[in-house]
């Protein structure tokens, strides 16, 4: 298999999805399926996190998967989160700008440092867009 | 030696020519005088004759007379005979004797006195009475008694006086009866003593013959009482004749040759004078005249031929000296002394003539110096030219040595010095090869200039230009600019991919490239647009292929397809075609090479009349870059095969050491087109096909792709929206193809009849060089 995800739901506003392989135009499809059964499920306002550390790859279809993760959950004023994109990933999401660079983490101390300030301004004042 | 000079042989023939007319004039002439001649001869012999006879006659009739009167005075006066003989005697030398003789009778004297005149003078008496023999009896008495008026007794031998005597008989009458006669004797001896003394011509004679035929006189006395010969005789029977040649003369003085006789009756007697006249004798002077006239004549000839002689050398004399001055002229030297002509006659003419010839001849040779003079410098010229030219044309001989994907032969060979074909070759960037093959209008120096300019243009344009047609179009309208000449070149030009083999071309009316290769020789047909340099608005059509290994493409000129033989043939396409299909090598060295010297023994002997280029590609389809081949697949378009595809390049580029981040870059551009392909390019068909072929090379991996589906170029495929979140819009299309163009470090497209093409180059600069300190350019 070219292409395993793996579903943890650390809180209910955060769930983290572990996504391993490549995501391609061949595997994109059952990424696609999967999470119509995880989005759905999550409550609004939550956060999905990409942990992109074990992906080896992605193409164009995959973006587009991703893409459909990130309007599915801005609908539902939630927000997406990449984290540890690998050089190669992170080099296909830079030639097509794919996403805003403050929602791509390097490690997991700079999402949660992230996360927390996200917390803040949730608790201290009315949650604003995710700019 | 001597007959090489016209003044010689001219004399020669004018005494040769002289001296024949003199001899048959002279001979002509001779032939005439010497019958008058001898008619004059004839005449003056005659009359000697004449002359000769009469003063016989006067002798003998002398002797008549005394001897008539004689007979009257002894008639009448019968007394005293022997006195008035005796004074008779005495007159008359002439007579040698006298008698009177009487018929013995009564009344006749007894005595007949015959009184003779001795040898010494002397007179003796005697009488004939007394005679032993009785005279009454004899013939010579009858016959003298029957003359009364006297007449010659024939000739007798005197006994008492030893000599030939002949007598004259009168008879004496008495009372008219005969009664004696009156004899005078005169001796033979004094007959021819007379003829003796007549003045005769040198080597004539005399003669004097009887009536019996017998010669009673001859100078000769040998031949004295010998009848004359028959001839002679016949001519004197017939009376008409007074004189006759007699062939042969009986006279031994005369020495067996021809004689005239003429010959005159002596008055009184029956005699008959004759004069002998040599033959020779009467043309001796005429004929010595005609041998002096002759001589004289000669004389003068030869004179006349020795003036002619010095005449006409003097004339010619200069005629001699512009012949050796000819000669001079012939071996170049033209500065000589002429002769001055003395008269303005042919030869003053031509010798002026000559003068002005010999001048017009060093102006002309002058003039001639200074052509050849010009025309070595024009040569010279012609020469740097030709070598100012050659550099504008690229090598001969181009193999590519960054990856030895094809190899190019170019042969141009102009009609002269300089042509206006031209053929010219380079690197438009690292992948496409660019190529052109022309021929300008007309030939020779115009040519060659438009040549230069037309060459030396698409270099400076070509890099600018993004394919060939765009390059023609931009020559087009430079080579439009100022051409008041209407000077124009047809140019087919191509570019070559030399990764990939991809040749676009474009032809402005120019001959259609041949592809040769193992299944045969063909024409590439392609339209063409109007020849560079008339039609500034005028587009070029492009045409694309893709060399196949092996192929060999020909680019050439109408020189090839245009060259004649002897016969005003055409090499024509045919057999361009056939040559280039009999060819035993591909190679594009051989062919190029093969197909010149085809048309040379084509048109040996008829010459090179345009100018000819052959240029000749060879696409090896060799190692990309130097590089291994790695992969070479073909596929259906199906995702899995696609991804199965993609999983073997992944493992094949991991073999080789290639760098993860590159694997992936390749992996991702490959899965994007090859995706697209799959699910974009089928244009309704099921069963398309996607090839791939990947090479490794140094510094790069190629990557080529053809798809046989409908046509797509990822290179003008919009750049997509990129707001920065690809969740600002509904559906981003084109993410791919952006992905594509960014990750590949080259990508070029194109599309022919197979389908799309595309050829990919990724760098990898982190693979290890070994040697890279041996090559510090790479």
């Amino acid at each position: 298999m070219t292409f395993s995800l793996n579903v943890e739901n650390e809180s209910p506003s955060r769930t983290i999805l572990h996504l391993h392989g490549r995501l391609d135009a061949q595997t994109f499809n059952d990424f696609d399926l999967a999470m119509l059964d995880v989005l759905p499920r999550l409550p609004e306002e939550s956060t999905v996190v990409l942990d992109l550390s074990e992906l080896e790859y992605i193409s164009s279809a995959g973006l587009r998967s991703i893409a459909k993760i990130r309007r599915t959950m801005r609908a539902r004023n939630g927000h997406t989160l990449l984290l540890n994109p690998r050089p190669q990933v992170r080099k296909v999401f830079d030639i097509v700008k794919a996403v805003p660079v403050n929602e791509v983490f390097a490690n997991a101390q700079e999402l949660d440092a992230y996360l927390d300030r996200m917390q803040r301004q949730i608790t201290g004042e009315e949650p604003t867009s995710d700019r | 030696m001597f007959l090489r000079s016209i003044a010689s042989r001219l004399s020669l023939w004018v005494l040769a020519g002289s001296v024949l007319v003199l001899t048959v004039a002279g001979g002509l002439l001779f032939y005439r005088v010497s019958e008058q001649i001898l008619e004059k001869a004839h005449g003056e012999a005659t009359a000697l004759a004449n002359e000769a006879g009469n003063r016989i006659e006067q002798r003998l009739a002398r002797v008549a007379d005394t001897a008539q009167t004689l007979a009257v005075v002894v008639g009448t006066h019968p007394d005293g005979v022997d006195v008035t003989l005796r004074g008779a005697l005495a007159r008359n030398a002439d007579l040698s004797g006298l008698a009177v003789a009487y018929v013995p009778a009564a009344d006749n004297p007894p005595v007949s006195p015959f009184i003779s005149r001795q040898d010494d003078g002397s007179l003796s008496w005697r009488d004939l009475r007394k005679d032993d023999n009785a005279y009454w009896d004899k013939n010579w008495f009858l016959a003298g008694l029957s003359c009364s008026q006297g007449c010659w007794q024939r000739h007798f031998y005197s006994q008492s006086r030893k000599r030939e005597m002949i007598n004259y008989s009168v008879a004496i009458s008495t009372n008219g009866r005969p009664n004696g006669l009156i004899n005078a004797d005169v001796s033979l001896d004094w007959l021819s003593r007379m003829l003796k003394e007549l003045g005769k011509p040198e080597g004539a004679y005399a003669f004097v013959l009887d009536e019996s035929g017998a010669y009673l006189a001859h100078d000769n006395p040998a031949l004295v009482g010998k009848h004359g010969q028959a001839n002679l005789l016949q001519a004197l029977a017939s009376h008409q004749a007074s004189r006759v040649r007699l062939a042969v003369a009986q006279n031994p003085q005369a020495q067996g040759k021809p004689v005239w006789v003429y010959f005159v009756p002596v008055e009184g007697t029956h005699w008959r004078f004759g004069l002998a006249m040599p033959e020779s004798r009467i043309y001796a002077g005429v004929r010595q005249a005609f041998f002096q006239a002759l001589l004289l004549g000669f004389i003068s000839l030869l004179a006349l031929a020795v003036v002619t002689l010095a005449v006409t050398r003097r004339i010619l004399t200069p005629l001699g000296t512009l012949a050796s001055r000819a000669e001079q002229v012939a071996r170049g030297a033209l500065t000589f002394a002429l002769p001055t002509p003395r008269f303005p006659d042919e030869v003053g003419r031509l010798t002026q003539a000559f003068d002005r010839m010999r001048s017009e001849l060093a102006l002309h040779i002058a003039e001639l110096t200074r052509n050849a003079k010009e025309q070595q410098r024009l040569a010279s010229e012609l020469d740097i030219a030709h070598q100012i030219q050659t550099a504008l044309l690229p090598g001969e001989h181009y193999l590519d040595a960054h990856c030895e994907n094809f190899e190019l032969h170019a042969l141009l060979r102009p009609a002269r010095a300089v042509g206006g074909d031209l053929y010219s070759y380079f690197m438009l960037n690292e992948r496409r090869f660019c190529v052109m093959v022309g021929d300008v209008s007309d030939k020779g120096i115009p040519a060659a200039l438009f040549m230069a300019r037309t060459i030396t243009l698409a270099k400076a344009l070509a890099p600018r230009a993004r394919s060939p047609q765009h390059l023609l179009s931009m020559l087009n309208v430079e080579l439009c600019r100022n051409n008041d000449s209407c000077m124009f070149v047809s140019l087919l030009c191509g570019m070559l991919d030399t990764a990939s083999g991809e040749l676009v071309m474009a032809s402005a009316g120019h001959e259609p490239p041949l592809l040769c290769d193992a299944d045969g020789v063909r024409l590439i047909e392609l339209d063409t647009g109007a020849a560079l340099g008339l039609d500034d608005e005028a587009r070029y059509p492009p045409r694309t292929l893709r060399l196949r290994p092996g192929q060999t493409l020909l680019l050439y000129t109408d020189g090839i397809t245009e060259a004649t033989n002897t016969e005003q043939q055409f090499f024509g396409t045919e057999r361009l075609l056939a040559c280039m299909e009999h060819s035993s090598s591909r190679s594009a060295a051989d062919l190029a090479a093969g197909l010149l010297a085809e048309v040379d023994r084509f048109a040996e002997g008829a010459g090179q009349a345009d100018d000819i280029t052959v240029l000749a590609l060879n696409w090896h389809h060799a190692l990309v870059d130097g590089s291994s081949l790695m992969l070479d697949l073909t596929i259906h378009a199906s995702m899995d095969d696609v991804f199965d595809t993609l999983d073997r390049c992944d493992t094949s580029l991991r073999e080789r050491d290639v760098s993860p981040a590159v694997r992936d870059d390749i992996r991702l551009v490959l899965e994007e087109l090859m995706v697209n392909m799959v699910q974009h390019g089928h244009a309704g068909g099921a069963d398309r096909k996607i090839e791939l072929h990947m090479r490794l090379g140094d510094d790069a991996v190629s990557i080529e792709l053809h798809h046989d589906g409908q046509p797509f170029d990822p290179l003008q495929a919009p750049i997509p929206p990129l707001t920065g979140d690809l969740a600002d819009a509904e559906e981003v299309g084109g993410l791919g193809i952006h992905l594509v163009r960014a990750m590949a470090s080259e990508l070029s497209y194109s599309h022919d009849e197979h389908g799309n093409h595309l050829q990919l180059r990724f760098l990898h600069p982190a693979r290890p060089e070994p040697d890279h300190d041996l090559q510090p350019e790479r």
